[in-house]
């Protein structure tokens, strides 16, 4: 159940002067709140690498980046959507046992999905 | 001893001593009797059947109030009105999964199909939460201190057989996710 975070091509780069400041992909109006992980010393990182694998369908490479970035800041988000998307997302992950919850995008954004490439990925902890 | 699980042909398998299983059996049988909910009198029957519960609000036992946390961090009221929406499926999803996990106990050896799998692995975390709140696992620090812990004769106390309990299914839970990534490999 993959959740598409592309955005259509209605950014057609109104005539604004100076830097555009990208990602606003948070900012669209219909895709406004965000499903958020946060960090906790329980779950092992190859378990939350699986459910965002499995459930979301991410690849094995952002699935394992999203897991770090929860890991090293203790929040990610992990999925954009609308209210009811995003709650459905939160209410899967409880089932799993990861703590989720959603929150409204802001635009402004706080640890952004996108930020962060976590260069030691795969750093799987045995138990 | 127990035996890690693996990926090969027959899916996914493992093997468990009968003590290892007692023990499993009674751990997943705990989380059920936490998680189930209290039938109340004065309760509507359809608002039960279709998952709604009016009455629900945020445990104060710590460890049920990780199994079941709130969904918005400094909205309590949204994360209030939701859990009378969802926390009574969440619990029964969470039932269904341990006892799935402890209907596969029967045998020495587990075969476990893809669902079975996803079953375990989810129980075994639901474990896991519980026992890190009961030996109080805050943070990485905490959890190191615990991993310390491997050696069976050191049991001397609840919180070291807590801790050795705590290794040893998050010992096996690892084992078997690393088997479920394997099945992913390879599409199974």
């Amino acid at each position: 159940m993959t959740l598409s975070v592309a955005l259509g091509p209605d950014t057609q780069e109104s005539t604004q002067t100076g830097t555009v400041t990208s990602t606003d992909v948070l900012s669209a109006p219909d895709i406004p709140w965000n499903l958020v992980i946060w960090n906790d010393p329980v779950n092992l990182m190859s378990y939350v690498s699986y459910v965002f694998r499995s459930y979301f369908g991410y690849s094995e490479a952002k699935a394992n980046k999203l897991m770090l970035e929860v890991h090293k800041k203790g929040r990610s988000i992990v999925a954009h959507g609308s209210k009811e998307q995003v709650e459905q997302h939160a209410v899967a992950m409880h089932g799993y046992g990861l703590w989720a919850t959603v929150e409204k995008a802001t635009g402004g954004g706080s640890g952004g999905a996108g930020s962060g490439g976590g260069s030691g990925k795969g750093k799987g902890k045995r138990g | 001893m127990a035996k890690a699980f693996k990926y090969g042909v027959k899916g996914i398998t493992g093997y468990l001593e009968p003590a290892e299983r007692e023990l499993l059996r009674s751990l997943f049988g705990d989380v059920v009797s936490m998680l189930e909910p209290e039938e109340r009198a004065n309760q509507d029957p359809l608002a039960a059947l279709v998952g709604l519960d009016a009455e629900a609000r945020e445990p104060s036992d710590r460890a049920l109030r990780r199994l079941l946390p709130n969904v918005s961090k400094n909205d309590d009221a949204a994360s209030l009105e939701f859990r009378r929406y969802t926390e009574r499926s969440l619990r029964e999803s969470k039932i269904g999964a341990l006892k799935a996990a402890s209907l596969g106990l029967d045998k020495d050896e587990l075969v476990l199909t893809p669902a079975d799998a996803r079953h375990w692995s989810m129980a075994l975390n639901d474990v896991r939460l519980v026992l890190a709140e009961r030996l109080d696992i805050r943070d990485d620090e905490d959890a190191g201190h615990v991993h310390l812990m491997q050696d069976w004769s050191q049991a001397e106390d609840v919180e070291s057989y807590l801790a050795l309990v705590y290794n040893f299914t998050t010992w096996l839970q690892e084992s078997l996710v690393q088997a479920m990534l394997q099945s992913l490999e390879t599409g199974g």
